[in-house]
C-alpha cells in the first residue's frame, strides 16, 4: 500500500485536487447563481440541483476543454518547434517525427516494448500518436459540450432578460460562446510559452520540469 | 481522465435537453393566465410574479390573449407565444408565474411589455 502511494502519488494527489476544487466550484457556484437569480427575479436552486444545471456543466467544460488544447497543442508542437535551453523543448537537432531507430519502432522495439510499437502498420502508425488524438478528442468533446451546456445557460440567461433566445448554430457565432473559450484560451497559452522561456534560465531543484540546477543556460531538454 | 470528455458531453446534452414535462406545466400555467386575463378576473394578477405585479390594475391587465401556439423552456426561464401576445415565465418553488405579458420586440433590445418586464 505504501509502495502503491508512492509509485502513483502525482496521479493520487492531482485527482484529490481535482475533486476538492470541483466540490467547491460546485459551492460557490450554486451560491453565485442563486444570487443572480435573486437579483432577476427568479428563485435559489438546491446544490444538486445546481449541480445537474447547465451553468454548472458550462462552468466545467469551459475549462477542462482548454486544458485539453492546451496539452494537445504543446504535444503536437514540440514535435516541430523547440526552444533553446528550455526543458521543455527537445535539443534543436531532433526536429521533427524522428527516425523509427529513435522512436524504437518496428524493428528496432525492445523486448519490453508496448505491443503496438512493434507491429507496424495502422496499429502503431494510430499508437505513434495516441497521446495527442487523445488529447484532441478530449478537447473536441470538451468544447462540445461547452457549447451545447452554454447554448441552455445563455438562452435561460437571455429569457431571464426579457429577450430571444438562440439557436445552437446562432450561440456558436456568439460573443458568449467565444468569450468563454478565449478568455481560457489566452491564460493557456501564457502558461506554455512563460513556463518554455522561464525554464531556460530559472531552475526548481529536484524538479523534472527544470534543469539541474547548475545546467547552463543554453543546455536544452535536460530533466533535473 | 480519458473518459472525461464523453462523460461531460453527455452531462451537457442531459442537462440542456428542454423536457417535455416542463414546457407542459409552462403551457399550462400560460393557458391559465390567458383564460383569466381574458375574462377579466383577478386570478389573472395570482399568476403573476411578485415582480411583475407591481403597479398593475388586476381588474384590468389589458394585456391581448389568445391560444398557445409555441412554447420555449430553458433553465428556469419559458418563452410562450400565443396567437396575440408574447408571454414570459419564470419557474418559482411555487410553480410557474408570468414575468411578463403583453410583450412586443424591439430589435437588439429586451421586448417591451405591458404588464412585468424589464
Amino acid at each position: 500500500m505504501k509502495a502503491f502511494l508512492r509509485d502513483n502519488g502525482l496521479g493520487l494527489v492531482f485527482g484529490l485536487l481535482f475533486l476538492a476544487s470541483l466540490v467547491g466550484q460546485a459551492f460557490s457556484g450554486n451560491a453565485a447563481l442563486n444570487e443572480r437569480r435573486l437579483t432577476d427575479g427568479g428563485d435559489p436552486i438546491g446544490l444538486w440541483a445546481y449541480v445537474l444545471s447547465s451553468d454548472f456543466a458550462v462552468d466545467v467544460a469551459e475549462n477542462w476543454q482548454s486544458e485539453y488544447l492546451q496539452f494537445f497543442l504543446f504535444i503536437i508542437a514540440t514535435v516541430w518547434l523547440v526552444q533553446r535551453g528550455s526543458n521543455e523543448s527537445k535539443p534543436v537537432d531532433r526536429i521533427g517525427a524522428e527516425s523509427d531507430e529513435r522512436q524504437r519502432l518496428g524493428a528496432h522495439a525492445g523486448p519490453d516494448s508496448p505491443k503496438w510499437a512493434r507491429v507496424g502498420g495502422w496499429r502503431t502508425s494510430w499508437y505513434s500518436n495516441s497521446l495527442g488524438l487523445v488529447m484532441l478528442a478530449l478537447f473536441l468533446g470538451s468544447w462540445l459540450a461547452q457549447s451545447i451546456a452554454g447554448h441552455s445557460a445563455h438562452n435561460a440567461a437571455q429569457l431571464a432578460d426579457f429577450q430571444d433566445p438562440v439557436t445552437w448554430p446562432e450561440y456558436l457565432v456568439s460573443a458568449d460562446f467565444w468569450n468563454r473559450s478565449l478568455q481560457n484560451w489566452q491564460s493557456e497559452f501564457l502558461a506554455i510559452g512563460s513556463m518554455a522561456v522561464f525554464s531556460v534560465y530559472l531552475r526548481q531543484r529536484g524538479s523534472p520540469e527544470s534543469k539541474p540546477v547548475g545546467a547552463p543556460h543554453d543546455t536544452t531538454a535536460d530533466s533535473g | 481522465m480519458r473518459a472525461g470528455g464523453p462523460v461531460l458531453l453527455l452531462a451537457a446534452v442531459l442537462t440542456s435537453a428542454c423536457g417535455s414535462g416542463a414546457a407542459d406545466t409552462a403551457r399550462h400555467a400560460a393557458e391559465e393566465f390567458e383564460t383569466a386575463a381574458a375574462t377579466g378576473s383577478d386570478h389573472a394578477c395570482a399568476l403573476l410574479t411578485d415582480r411583475a405585479r407591481e403597479d398593475v390594475d388586476c381588474t384590468a391587465l389589458g394585456v391581448p390573449t389568445g391560444a398557445v401556439v409555441d412554447v420555449a423552456v430553458w433553465g428556469d426561464a419559458a418563452l410562450v407565444r400565443t396567437t396575440g401576445d408574447t408571454l414570459f415565465l419564470r419557474e418559482l418553488n411555487t410553480g410557474w408565474r408570468v414575468a411578463a405579458a403583453g410583450c412586443r420586440p424591439v430589435p437588439d433590445r429586451p421586448y417591451e411589455c405591458e404588464v412585468g418586464g424589464p
